[in-house]
Order: structure tokens, then sequence, then C-alpha cells
């Protein structure tokens, strides 16, 4: 007689059982396991990536106008959450953490809400060097090509400035007399600094004005003109968030 | 004397009702791996019924499309009272991806009062027990309530 089970059956019997002993037994949920969200508001600078690239629409912020600044709550939705960690991936501070609990048990809605306030100070704004005053005064620091021609600049400041790497905001406003073309980058060779305040610069010798950073940025602070070859920074958009270096497929902005 | 025993005996059992309303079927997997011997919920009294008329705790997975919205609220009024509802994974608390679609008549908590709400996608078959734990409890006084 043959039993094909025989040596199974006779093992079964004095094997422990395999069931998951889980309320008697707590258990921890494996390695790299996504549940619970935690948000870090100290380290958030409100690029809104999150709420972006969010596809269950679980992430959302209220902003309150104090006197300090804008106070910031953002809060997630875990009972809307598909917790793919997308926007953990497109958090550039690392202010989204899954963390390993899965207890997301819940009576009231509340209770699956997580979120975290923080105050968002207004940009504090630097006195300005006698710069022209013709261009608008958002536009004309921030254009990475040097600063607009005044009336009165000498043509010796011309010389100068080609010689000596000209540096955004702080340099001396006299750089060129006569008007040129727009396409040309005025001193090929200077190499470009990165400003004191963290807000990105970009190389005119290496960008294509291919547009990504413009399209990329979370507050629309870059405008890119294709056809006048003109990469603009809105500073008081910018939050130096470092997505349009990031994109940058040339490599050309400096934070 | 014969009632205190049957309403002690039905809170040790409670017997579960699943709905799938659209569910992309995986949350329908995990409750079954909680059925099943590796967790085994029946140890702790759980019991899937065939028929709402028999269960106490209605378990609803998926996102409560518009061709099942009418069914899905049928069967909940068939279950009789005391009556415990649960929502498994995050679709039928707010729709998740699909929030927002032509399909969706979602969430569930727009038509009846839900009870439990186990966060997931999907939820951990430990986070399930407990959900249903805290599902059996709120039945019970339910039950006390109604007596």
């Amino acid at each position: 007689m043959d039993l094909p089970f025989a040596v199974e059956a006779i093992k079964g019997l004095f094997s422990k059982p395999s069931t998951a002993m889980y309320p008697a037994k707590p258990s921890t949920a494996a390695e790299n396991y996504r549940g619970r969200i935690v948000f870090h508001p100290e380290k958030c600078i409100n690029c809104m990536m999150c709420e972006r690239v969010c596809s269950g629409h679980a992430i959302t912020h209220t902003i309150e106008k104090t006197e300090e600044g804008d106070r910031i709550t953002r809060t997630f939705y875990l009972g809307s959450c598909t917790f793919c960690a997308t926007c953990m991936d497109f958090c550039n501070e690392n202010a989204i953490e899954f963390t390993r609990d899965y207890h997301m048990i819940a009576t009231k809605e509340e209770d699956l809400m997580v979120s975290g306030t923080f105050i968002k100070k207004p940009p504090v704004r630097k006195p300005k060097p006698a710069a022209p005053a013709a261009a608008k005064p958002a536009e004309a620091p921030a254009v990475a090509k040097p600063p607009e021609a005044t009336a009165d600049a000498k043509p010796e400041a011309e010389k100068t400035a080609a010689a000596a790497p000209v540096k955004s905001a702080e340099s001396a406003p006299a750089v060129k007399a006569e008007p040129e073309k727009a396409a040309a980058p005025a001193p090929a060779a200077a190499p470009i600094e990165p400003r004191d305040d963290g807000k990105p610069v970009s190389d005119p010798s290496k960008c294509v004005y291919c547009g990504i950073c413009a399209k990329k940025c979370p507050m629309q602070a870059i405008t890119v003109d294709r056809a006048s070859k003109t990469w603009t920074l809105d500073e008081d958009a910018c939050i130096a968030c470092g997505t349009c270096a990031e994109c940058c497929p040339k490599k050309c902005i400096i934070m | 004397m014969f009632k205190k025993l049957i309403e002690e005996s039905t809170g040790k059992s409670p017997w579960l009702f699943h709905i799938n309303a659209g569910s992309c079927n995986g949350c329908d997997i995990e409750l079954v791996s909680v059925l099943t011997p590796r967790y085994d919920a029946e140890r702790l009294g759980f019991q899937l019924a065939g028929s709402p008329r028999h269960a106490d705790i209605v378990v609803v997975t998926g996102p409560i499309t518009r061709q099942s919205l009418n069914r899905v609220l049928r069967t909940i009024e068939q279950v009789p009272e005391p009556r415990c509802i649960v929502t498994m994974g995050s679709c039928p608390q707010s729709g998740n991806v699909f929030r927002g679609s032509y399909a969706i008549a979602g969430p569930l908590s727009k038509y009846v009062h839900v009870d439990v709400d186990v966060a997931g996608c999907t939820p951990k078959p430990e986070a399930v027990i407990d959900g249903l734990a805290l599902a059996a409890k709120i039945l019970q006084e339910k039950r006390r309530a109604m007596n």
C-alpha cells in the first residue's frame, strides 16, 4: 500500500501550528514597510511638491497670516493615502517620513490626520546697492547676465568687468555702456558664483533655455524666454527648494 | 438568564459579511488571509457569514462605485441591528487614488454611519485583526444599549 503523504502527516502531528499568534505576540512590520506618516514641520519649506505629486489628494495645507509670518499647517489624511511614498521621494528637505507603525485604526476621521505647523518668515530684504532704477525691482538683480547698463557708466568699466568675475547683486553696478545683443553672454569665461541666500543662479554659458526649470518650479518663480534667451528669477516667489537645480539637464543652475 | 447567555456568546463570536464595492482585490485578499490559518481570526471568534442576514459586522472594501452603491446600501440594510460597519483600506474612506472619478459615488460615510476605519493600502493583517477587535467591542456596547 502506498501512503504518499504519510511522512508529512506524521510530521504535522508534532510540528507547531503556523498561525501567527498576533494579539498575544505583537509583531513588527518588515524593514522599509511604509506605514504611518511622520511629518517634520521644522524641515518643511512649503514648496508644495508633495501636494502636487500626491495621487490620492491626501495632503492639504492651510495658511494663516500672523505677525511673525505665514503660519502653515500641512495635513496628511491617512484615510486617503496610498502609501506610495512619492511625496517622500519628491521632498527635497526630507520632511516626510514613513514609519513601520501599521496600527492605523480609527473611529473618527480626525484620528487619521497627521499634521504639523510651522511659521514661514517673509524673505529678508537686503538693502540693494545703487542699482539702476529702470528695470523692475524683482527682475534686475536676478538676471544671470550682468546688470543693466547705466547711463553714467564709463567705457573703462567695461574692460575691468570683463576681466574680473562678475558677482550677481553685490558687484558694482557699472558694467556696460553700449547696448549689446541680448543673446551674447557678456564675459564668457566669468565663473558664476553661488549666492549667499541659497537661491539659484543660472550660468548663461551653459544654459540652453529649455525651460524645464520654469516648468518644474513649484512657485512659478522662474521665467525662461527662449526667443530672447533670458532666464529670470522672481526672488520674492523663490523658496530656494533646489528643484530647478536638480532637474536642469545641463546642470547650469547653482544653488 | 437565557437571554444573557445568548448575549454573552454572540459578543464572543461576531460574524463577518464582506462587501466588495469595486475594490482592486488587494484588501479582499488580505481579509481572506486574516480568516485563513496564517492569521486565523476564527480563533478569536470571527467567522465569515454567507448571508448578510447572519452577519454582525460588515466589512466594506473598494471605493463604492456608482454601479455598486445601491447594492451596497441594500445589503447593509439587510444586516440585522445591532450591526457594525468597518471600512477596510483607504478606498471606502475617501476614494483614495480614484477620488474625483466619474464612476465613484463614495466615500461610504456619506450614506451610512461607519464605525471603524482601518487605514492602509492595503492594511496589514494585524491591523485588520485590531480593527475587527475594536468593531466587536463597539458591537457589544451597541447590543447592551439596545437591551
